[in-house]
């Protein structure tokens, strides 16, 4: 994470994704996240390459023992 | 008593109260009525069905029952018909629930308030000008009043935990994977839970009996175990309690705190461990957490996004479109982090069986002063603050009522359990019931 979300990236993403978004939308979309992709990109995620989002699964059962 | 009077006793409850309120949206007396009577004719031909037999009960309005309208809050969606029933809500069926309606709740469970422009917001029993919170609005307001016994709500980032907290309630989000969601309304597939919010956490214990386990047509409860009642026996002081030291503590308005502090010493005097912990910060968490919501919410509500925005009240819309602006990496490296966080979560706890954290910072706030169309979005989202990173973790938690403000409005905690340690929770609440009388208190009307 660390690109800095603008009006026109969010504007490409709705294209992408086929949903029509006018221009203050998109503004107030760049408002809206701006605050959580900046704490993401703060943590500097450092994710081991073999981690995909199912490890999830297995770290909460091995949790659940004591 | 019978069935009937039972269910003649609620409604007339509803009548007085539903004014006020707002928590039904739909109200099916008659054909309560003509299930209670043939519940009381079947327990005099057969027996009870099961642990619920002719108990009325009512649901957050995105519980599908095929062949009737589930409106999830919204227009969108009005006068939908499902055609299938929720797998949850047979499992209440066959124990022999019946139906006396549909509750309200915030469009499509998106946002913690209870409010919602196109129904009318939901109000709080203990007093009408304030929120109930939500999204599980309806069920949190018509169990606080005593106008049902138990309701269903779902749980994404507070959704029932917050209503539980503000309205006085006892409400369990179960862990990820407990409980199936087939034939619920979905919001985000990673985080969403459903489960119950009742009058005690012996009703949460009775209504978990009946739908935790494996359901084929939710893949995620896939190797899911049964509810297991023998753990919810587990005694006081046989636990180990962790509190925070930081964030969940901080900044806690004076009420909340003394409840926090007043519930470690009653655990204590039961005879549970307590210790002091330093938790990972939460806040990235969250953040993690707002990533998956918003992208998941947002790919489920494409299709409409596409044809029917103007349908969408503009504060749901204005979330939906928010959900465009992250891409695809930043997406998968918040689904990735996630077994990482839990593993820092679990480090940090140790041995520690529950940890305990007030619900909110505050209790409930004014209507007026929480309105999502307003400049309150900083104030919202802090709501939920001690809630959603638990739906990120995948872990079960359970808001109890501990204490009323001087204002006489309730104040709960959340326990958070261990991953999969729904009925540990359980365990502990029944315990801190036995000897506090704050779940039975009930609100009186104005």
């Amino acid at each position: 994470m660390g690109e800095r979300v603008t009006a026109e990236r969010v504007k490409a993403f709705a294209a992408a994704a086929r949903v029509p978004i006018d221009d203050d939308a998109a503004a107030r979309a760049v408002k809206a996240v701006e605050p959580t992709v900046r704490r993401m990109a703060e943590l500097d995620l450092q994710l081991p390459l073999e981690i995909e989002p199912a490890s999830f699964v297995t770290i909460a059962r091995n949790g659940a023992k004591r | 008593m019978s069935s009937v009077e039972v269910t003649q006793a609620l409604l007339a409850r509803i009548e007085r109260w539903q004014p006020k309120l707002n928590a039904f949206v739909r109200l099916e007396a008659n054909e309560a009525l003509a299930a209670a009577t043939e519940a009381d004719a079947q327990l005099a031909r057969s027996g009870p069905k099961g642990a619920l037999h002719g108990v009325p009960l009512a649901h957050k309005d995105m519980y599908y029952f095929a062949g009737m309208p589930a409106g999830c809050g919204s227009k969108i969606r009005e006068g939908w018909i499902a055609s299938q029933t929720s797998t949850v809500i047979r499992h209440l069926e066959d124990a022999g629930a019946i139906r006396l309606g549909a509750l309200h709740m915030v469009e499509f469970a998106m946002g913690p308030t209870g409010h919602n422009p196109y129904l009318g917001p939901a109000r709080n029993p203990w007093d009408t000008a304030r929120i109930t919170g939500g999204s599980s609005s309806g069920p949190a307001a018509a169990v606080a009043a005593r106008l049902i016994y138990a309701a269903l709500g779902s749980d994404t980032g507070g959704s029932i935990r917050t209503p539980a907290n503000f309205c006085g309630v006892t409400g369990l989000k179960a862990s990820y994977g407990r409980v199936s969601r087939a034939n619920v309304l979905p919001l985000s597939f990673t985080l969403d839970t459903v489960g119950p919010l009742c009058r005690s956490a012996e009703d949460c214990a009775l209504i978990a009996e009946l739908i935790y386990g494996e359901d084929p047509l939710d893949p995620v409860t896939a190797g899911a175990s049964p509810w297991n009642k023998a753990a919810t026996q587990r005694p006081a002081n046989s636990l180990k309690i962790g509190v925070p030291k930081r964030f969940y503590v901080d900044d806690l308005q004076a009420d909340v705190a003394a409840a926090l502090d007043g519930t470690i010493a009653l655990l204590r005097k039961l005879g549970a461990k307590i210790v002091s912990l330093d938790l990972p910060d939460p806040k990235p968490i969250d953040a993690a957490a707002y990533v998956v919501l918003s992208v998941e919410a947002t790919s489920f509500h494409a299709p409409w996004l596409r044809t029917r925005a103007q349908d969408y009240t503009a504060p749901v819309r204005a979330r939906l479109q928010s959900g465009l602006a992250y891409s695809a990496v930043e997406y998968l490296e918040a689904l990735r982090w996630r077994g990482p966080a839990l593993a820092a979560h679990l480090e940090a706890i140790g041995d520690v069986d529950i940890v305990v954290t007030p619900a909110a910072r505050t209790v409930a706030p004014k209507i007026a002063d929480t309105d999502p169309s307003g400049a309150n979005a900083d104030a919202i989202k802090e709501m939920s603050a001690f809630l959603r990173p638990m739906n990120y973790l995948g872990l079960p938690a359970l808001v109890v009522p501990v204490a009323h403000s001087a204002e006489g409005l309730p104040i709960g905690l959340q326990f958070i359990g261990r991953p999969l340690g729904d009925e540990t929770l359980i365990a502990l609440g029944c315990a801190l019931q036995k000897v506090s009388d704050e779940h039975l208190r009930v609100p009186r009307q104005e």
